[in-house]
């Protein structure tokens, strides 16, 4: 079996700073880390590589410093780590990150099983999975938690509205992982193997014979306007009177604000 | 020159970073508070190989770097150092030793369970009348055919409560300590083996250091780490690279008092503004932040020349030295800012306080390493 896991490096959400400019995050290695959304695929991942023999490749597309990621990838599953790299690739919004992630696995070539997170903890839209599987044409399923294997289908279970639902899918397929499975770190020696035996693989925007049209800015549909960082403000009421008057004070507040019917 | 960490390396801190924060911050108050040993988080440690860091893969260590090992005991010390302790003396002054010194059929029997996390070892050198003078020490180890008869009282032996497997040094000649000096490995709960009552600490609480009493202990001749009379080079070579480790659990200190102090001065107000918004509090976060710099640099220079072969006595006495006096400054200088407050238990900064002071006694004194430091100097002046 042949998986892909596409994860994506995100910036920690209290160190984000926005280029006035291009009203997109600025990156730099200090405040980067794994989308931690896509740590549960990489988990799923290492479970069907236990059970099934099954090879690995993470892909992921962004700047040289996305590598950090891709290593961290090696460590916890991987066999192999693509980045999908070039300045065209950059200001790219969902669908344009699709297209790019699509021609990658296209190169790649034969694949059973696309596994992505939910969503990313930067920009949290949960787009690209459902339209990387509509750009290559294969079925998908959000919020999965379970995958089991069945000759040339999948069946999967996921959770929706307080429902598990069952659904048997075909091969190929992709499945965005529920962000409620248990995640674990790479060992000090899995983290040796992936520097000692692994590497990055770099493809650029010649290397997925991409459209120059439909990367990056120039083939984004949407554009983002403004990026207004939200301070949040809590404060602190207290709550005078005996216990009595403080609960019935306190029912009357949280009426007030509809937290309570 | 190039100072930057590698992208191994990253990984290697990030690692130690996130499960710091997320299986020993929330257990760091408690364990010092019931003075506790935390077994639930030793089976963790293991499966991220932290009881073998620097032992070879053959005897089931991770053979990481140096550098990477001061990452990951400055990442754990940096939340609770008591733990940093137990990894630093475990790896450095244990493990390293059997991996220099053991033969292969030791290293199999006593090193692979220790790099594995299966046990955990101690390094028992100190007595009630050898401390900084180690060649005082009046345990001895009588051979008698394929055995040695071995009595010590050893004192203030660091994972002492919990240790498996331990380094006990002693004298096979009485007459002549100096020349019967030698290392012997023992296993915990051999008759004659006992364990003394825990040190009621002032800090590094969580670490079990107590007495170690072995009374006409029957040891296995084949248990002797080198050859009988090496015990102070032995001593020696373990002291002078795991002060490494103690550096780098020194810098965590001192990083970990300076992150809460931070966090403390954007937190607290006083005279209207947060007392980050003070110079004069900004003043004493500076000088703490590049004292912390300047003792992580100085550790790292001694871990990069340790890979380099290089000779360590001078280096690694330096980073100690500065890095412990660091520790306790750091930690004191915030507790300062933390006023009131910092002397109280509710916040973690006098648990910095209590353990940064350690790191300037143990795996010998600041006043040891001057020693050390000054040897050196003499010998370069000489030339």
């Amino acid at each position: 079996m042949n998986i892909i896991v596409c994860i994506k490096q995100v910036i920690s959400t209290d160190q984000v700073k926005i280029d006035p400019k291009t009203h997109s995050l600025i990156r730099t290695s200090e405040v980067s880390r794994l989308n931690s959304f896509d740590l549960p695929s990489l988990m799923i991942a290492k479970e069907l590589k236990k059970a099934f023999s099954a090879s690995v490749i993470a892909l992921t597309m962004g700047p040289k410093i996305s590598e950090e990621v891709l290593w961290e990838a090696l460590a916890i599953v991987a066999d192999r780590a693509i980045l999908l790299s070039d300045p065209r690739f950059s200001a790219a919004d969902t669908l344009a990150t699709s297209y790019v992630l699509g021609m990658g696995i296209r190169r790649i070539g034969n694949f059973d099983l696309i596994l992505c997170g939910m969503r990313t903890a930067d920009s949290d839209t949960g787009h690209v999975g459902p339209q990387l599987a509509e750009e290559l044409g294969i079925p998908h399923v959000t919020g999965v938690e379970k995958i089991e294997r069945h000759g040339d289908y999948f069946r999967v279970e996921r959770m929706s509205d307080g429902f598990r639902e069952i659904i048997e899918v075909p091969k190929p397929a992709l499945f965005a992982i529920s962000s409620k499975m248990k995640v674990s770190f790479p060992s000090l020696i899995e983290i040796q193997d992936a520097f000692s035996q692994g590497q990055i693989e770099t493809w650029g925007l010649e290397d997925l014979n991409a459209d120059p049209q439909k990367v990056g800015i120039t083939g984004s549909e949407t554009f983002v306007e403004d990026l207004i960082p939200i301070a949040e403000k809590r404060s602190c009421v207290f709550i005078e009177g005996d216990p009595r008057q403080q609960a019935r004070s306190l029912i009357s507040k949280l009426m007030e604000k509809n937290l309570l019917s | 020159m190039n100072l930057s960490l590698s992208s191994k390396q990253k990984q290697i801190k990030k690692l130690a970073k996130e499960f710091a924060k997320m299986e020993l911050s929330p257990i760091a108050k408690s364990i010092d508070d019931e003075r506790r040993f935390p077994w639930e988080v030793v089976e963790k440690m293991a499966a991220l190989n932290f009881f073998g860091m620097q032992a070879p893969r053959e005897y089931g260590g991770a053979e990481i770097d140096s550098i990477s090992y001061c990452l990951v005991i400055e990442e754990i010390s940096r939340v609770c150092a008591a733990i940093g302790l137990m990894l630093a003396v475990h790896n450095g002054v244990v493990v390293y030793p059997l991996s220099k010194f053991g033969t292969h059929e030791q290293k199999l029997k006593f090193l692979t369970p220790l790099a594995k996390g299966e046990k955990i070892g101690a390094f028992c050198l100190t007595e009630p009348n050898a401390g900084s003078d180690a060649l005082s020490i009046e345990s001895t180890a009588i051979k008698n055919g394929d055995y040695y008869i071995v009595n010590a009282n050893k004192i203030f032996v660091t994972n002492g409560g919990v240790a498996d497997t331990l380094i006990i040094f002693t004298s096979v000649n009485p007459e002549d300590v100096k020349k019967g000096f030698s290392a012997i490995i023992v296993e915990r709960g051999i008759p004659g083996f006992e364990v003394g009552l825990l040190e009621d600490n002032c800090g590094m609480r969580a670490n079990p250091v107590c007495s170690i009493l072995l009374t006409d202990c029957k040891v296995p001749t084949t248990n002797l780490l080198g050859n009988e009379g090496d015990g102070f080079k032995i001593a020696m070579t373990a002291l002078d690279t795991g002060r490494i480790g103690i550096a780098a659990q020194a810098v965590g200190i001192a990083q970990g008092a300076l992150d809460v102090s931070i966090k403390y001065a954007k937190e607290r107000i006083q005279f209207g503004v947060p007392l980050i918004k003070h110079q004069a509090i900004q003043m004493i976060l500076s000088d703490m932040a590049t004292m912390v710099e300047a003792a992580r640099l100085l550790t790292f220079r001694a871990a990069f020349l340790r890979d380099q072969g290089s000779e360590l006595s001078y280096s690694s006495a330096m980073a100690k030295l500065f890095s412990a006096r660091t520790a306790s400054k750091v930690a004191s200088l915030g507790l300062q800012i933390h006023g009131g407050y910092g002397y109280s238990k509710q916040y973690p900064i006098e648990r910095f306080f209590r353990d940064a002071r350690a790191t300037e006694i143990y795996e010998g004194t600041n006043e040891i390493q001057q020693i050390v430091i000054a040897r050196e100097l003499l010998k370069k002046t000489e030339d």
